[in-house]
Parts: structure tokens; sequence; C-alpha cells
């Protein structure tokens, strides 16, 4: 019964491989992310494999799927600030599945795709829908993007009433013990502009603007503060985040490379304000490989609910114990090393392939929480590495 | 702190305004642009193209906005130098 599964299998996938036009494409990749530090430390291993297949010059699908493979204690728990060690960890192990498709209408200068995800973990589910449409104007110099996503998620929590703030001691019964767990919902409106611009053979540009509005519940079910109490943190319910992007790439002749610089700025309803700058360079070497190194710079203010000490300085009705709500600034430095597998002299890669490339990338990123503070004790993880490997194929 | 219903209709409106304006200055400062296909040599190399990096540069993405308390404004698909 597998084996004729996996003959079925088989022919289904030659056959749409065999129908597919030359923009298909298949990728297959891996990131482990790690961040520690003190007793507060996370590894996360995330899969990910990625199809689109062109059935017709007008019609494309894509299915996706990624994992966040999920161990370690990045919670901090606050629960007696008055220890000597404040800082102690609830330990997480979790695996967080997310599957994407779509489907595409492909014209001779504008497209229009629609697609649905659904991911899905043990405290936390998740199902989207997206709408976009872009066009080529000018020569197909210029190109405008609009897309839109519809999501609405569910949060596991503790089933607490008005006023009561218990946190969730562990995801045990999510999502089936009514009893003992609640469902909170987080609905979310994303809308995102893109305009991209060749102004001239060597200077390109693409500005994007975002909008997002959030309603439902925005907290870590599993994050106390100390207010006298220990009491799980508490979010205001509607949220609107507004940003806007700006980046040119310029290719420098002589050297064979790109340069590419961008810019964001970021404002939301929580009174978050934030500034990020990137700059990276890309050197294109012969035998179809290239190495790209980057370095970004983030800064932001605080929420406006947020204090490093509730006891003392109460900040309002909301309380909250993220601290990527307070103040931080964090500094990203990245390599990237692509290799394009040469084609022969039919065109071909490794016989039968329109393209293969290899991909890893390595990044560190640094952040600093000046005014964020266990008890008295610093954040302690401020330093995670980010490093991907991958692959993808064109045929 | 929280939107109340009766002024979200207004900065509906004035986020329509804005898309609207963005659309307007894309489609006639685009048009001021002439490249020609010809041109698109070093147009279409992938360090010259948006979102090139796919999976590695997303799932860069997705740590980024649980590190950080923004999000979007980021590189769409595509677009721009005809080579997509």
């Amino acid at each position: 019964m597998q084996l004729a599964r996996m003959l079925l299998g088989t022919m289904v996938a030659t056959a749409f491989v065999g129908s597919a036009h030359a923009d298909s494409r298949f990728a297959l990749g891996t990131t482990v992310f790690r961040e520690s530090g003190g007793p507060l430390n996370m590894l996360v291993i995330a899969p990910a494999a990625e199809t689109s297949l062109e059935l017709l010059d007008e019609l494309a699908v894509d299915a996706n799927w990624t994992a966040d493979i999920v161990s370690g204690a990045s919670v901090a728990v606050v629960d007696d600030p008055g220890a000597v060690d404040t800082i102690t960890s609830a330990s997480v192990a979790d695996i967080r599945h997310a599957f994407s498709g779509g489907v595409e209408f492909r014209g001779e200068s504008t497209s229009l795709r629609g697609g649905m995800g659904y991911a899905f973990e043990n405290d936390y589910r998740s199902l989207s829908f997206d709408l976009s449409a872009r066009t080529e104007l000018f020569d197909r110099n210029t190109g405008l993007q609009l897309a839109y996503t519809r999501g609405l998620d569910d949060v596991c929590d503790a089933p607490n009433a008005r006023g009561q703030f218990q946190r969730l001691d562990s995801s045990v019964g999510c999502f089936k013990d009514k009893d003992t767990r609640a469902t909170r919902d987080l609905n979310l409106h994303t809308l995102q502009g893109a305009w991209s611009q060749a102004w001239t053979p060597v200077l390109t540009m693409q500005t994007t603007v975002t909008a997002q509005l959030l309603n439902g519940f925005q907290g870590n079910p599993y994050r106390a503060v100390w207010n006298g109490s220990a009491s799980q943190e508490n979010h205001p319910e509607n949220r609107a985040r507004y940003s806007a992007g700006l980046e040119l790439r310029l290719w420098i002749k002589p050297l064979n490379g790109a340069l590419s610089a961008f810019g964001r700025a970021y404002r939301d309803t929580w009174n978050i304000t934030s500034l990020t700058t990137q700059l990276a360079y890309e050197q294109v070497i012969s035998g179809g490989l290239r190495i790209r190194g980057s370095g970004r710079y983030y800064n932001q203010t605080a929420a406006a609910f947020y204090s490093d000490n509730y006891v003392l300085q109460p900040a309002g009705q909301y309380f909250t114990g993220d601290r990527e709500l307070s103040s931080m600034r964090s500094l990203l430095l990245g390599l990237k090393v692509t290799w394009a597998v040469p084609s022969n002299d039919e065109g071909y890669v490794l016989g039968f392939l329109n393209s293969f490339e290899l991909v890893a990338s390595f990044d560190l990123l640094k952040s600093w929480f000046d005014d964020f503070h266990y008890g008295t004790q610093n954040v302690p993880n401020t330093l995670a590495l980010v490093a991907s490997l991958g692959l993808q194929a064109g045929f | 702190m929280q939107a109340s219903p009766s002024s979200s209709s207004p900065r509906r409106r004035g986020l329509l305004t804005r898309v609207l304006v963005f659309v307007a200055l894309a489609t006639v400062l685009g048009a001021c642009a002439t490249v020609r296909p010809e041109e698109r040599e070093f147009l279409a190399e992938p360090a010259m193209t948006f979102s090139a990096g796919g999976m590695t540069d997303a799932h860069q993405e997705h740590v980024l906005n649980n590190r950080e308390g923004s999000y979007g404004g980021g590189s769409a698909k595509g677009g721009g130098c005809g080579c997509n």
C-alpha cells in the first residue's frame, strides 16, 4: 500500500514537472537560531521546503512548508524579584509547523495571486488568507505591488476572568481542556504597497509601505511581571503599526558588484518608533560564486506603557515583561555565500535543471536593552547566531 | 491607547489617501525613467534584484520580527528591472 502511494506520488510529481514551464522552482533549506546567556537560552531549528510550478504561461501554483523546532528556556519567570537569583526560566519545547500555498494568474505585465496558510503548535494556531496584485509599467521599469493579508490567530491562555492575571504554566491541555485552558483570539489585517523603479542601467530602487492592524490577545501568556505579585503581562487589545522602507541598489561596474543601502522608519499606536539602516555589498566572483556582506543597525523607543519597575513606576493599566517593548538597539552583521552551479553548453545544470544554487549564510545579532532588567540584573541573552543552508533548483 | 470604532473610519480614509498618493507618485515619476531593455544587463543580476534572497532572507526576517518591536517596510518581490 505504501509502495503504491509512493509510485502514485512519483507519477503525479513527474506529470507536474513534465508539464511545468521554465519558471518552476524548488527550494530546500534549514536555519539554526541560537541565543544564550545566563539561565536563558533558546535553540530553534527551522527546516523549510518551497515549490512553485508554472503549469501554464498564465498559471502557477506554489506550496510551502516550514517548521520551528524550539527547545530551551527563553522565558524569564519573575515570581520573586527579591530573591538572589531573580531570573528563573520556563522550559520550552515545541514544534511549530506552517503550511502555505497559493495560485497565481499571470498576464503580460500583471499578476494576481491568492493564497492561504495554516500554522500550528501546542499553544498557538494561525490561519491566514492573502491576496496580492502586481503590475509593471513603462517598459517594465516601474513595478507596483499591493498585498493584503488577513490573519486569524488563536492563543492558548490560562482561564483568567476579567481582572485576573494568572500566567499560563504550560501548554498541557491547550485547545482541548476547556476547564483549565482558555483560547484568546487575535485578528490581523496587513496591507502592503511597494514601488520598484529602475532609474538608470545601474541604479534601482524599491520603496515599501506597510500598515498592520491587530485586535485581540497580544501578550505572551507565559510571561509575568512583578507589580506586587507575579501578574501575567497585560497588553492593549488594539495596535496599529505603520512602516515605510526605501532601498537603493547600485551596480559598480569596475568592481563587478552591487552596493545596497536600506532605511526604514516605523511607528505604532503603542508609541514605539524605530529607525533601521542597513548597508550591504555583494561581490560577483567568477564561476557563479557571489559573496554578500551586510551590516544593519536598529534603534527603537519604548512602548508608552512600558516600565522597568511597575511597583515604583507604574505606567497605567497595562504592563509588560516583553524586552522588545522597552527601548532597545541591535546590530546585525551578516555574511552570505551563493554558488550558482554553471550550466553546460546546452544551458542545463546537472544535465536537466535550468538553474541550481547553493546558499550558506551566517548572521550575528547583538542587542542592547539599557532600560530593561530582571529585578536588578541585566538581560543576559543578548547575543544570537543565525546560520542557514539552502539549495534552490529551477526547472 | 485603544482605537475606538468611531475613529477608525477617518484613519482608513487617511490610509487610502496615502496609498493613492503613493501610486500616483510612482506612476508620474516612473514615467521619467528611460532604461531600455537592452540596457538591463546589470539590473538583471541577482544582486540587483529585490527579494532574490529567497528562503534565507525570509528566515532572517522571521528572526528579526521576533526580536524587535517593529514590523514591515521590508522588500517586496520583483518588479522594476524587467527581469523577473
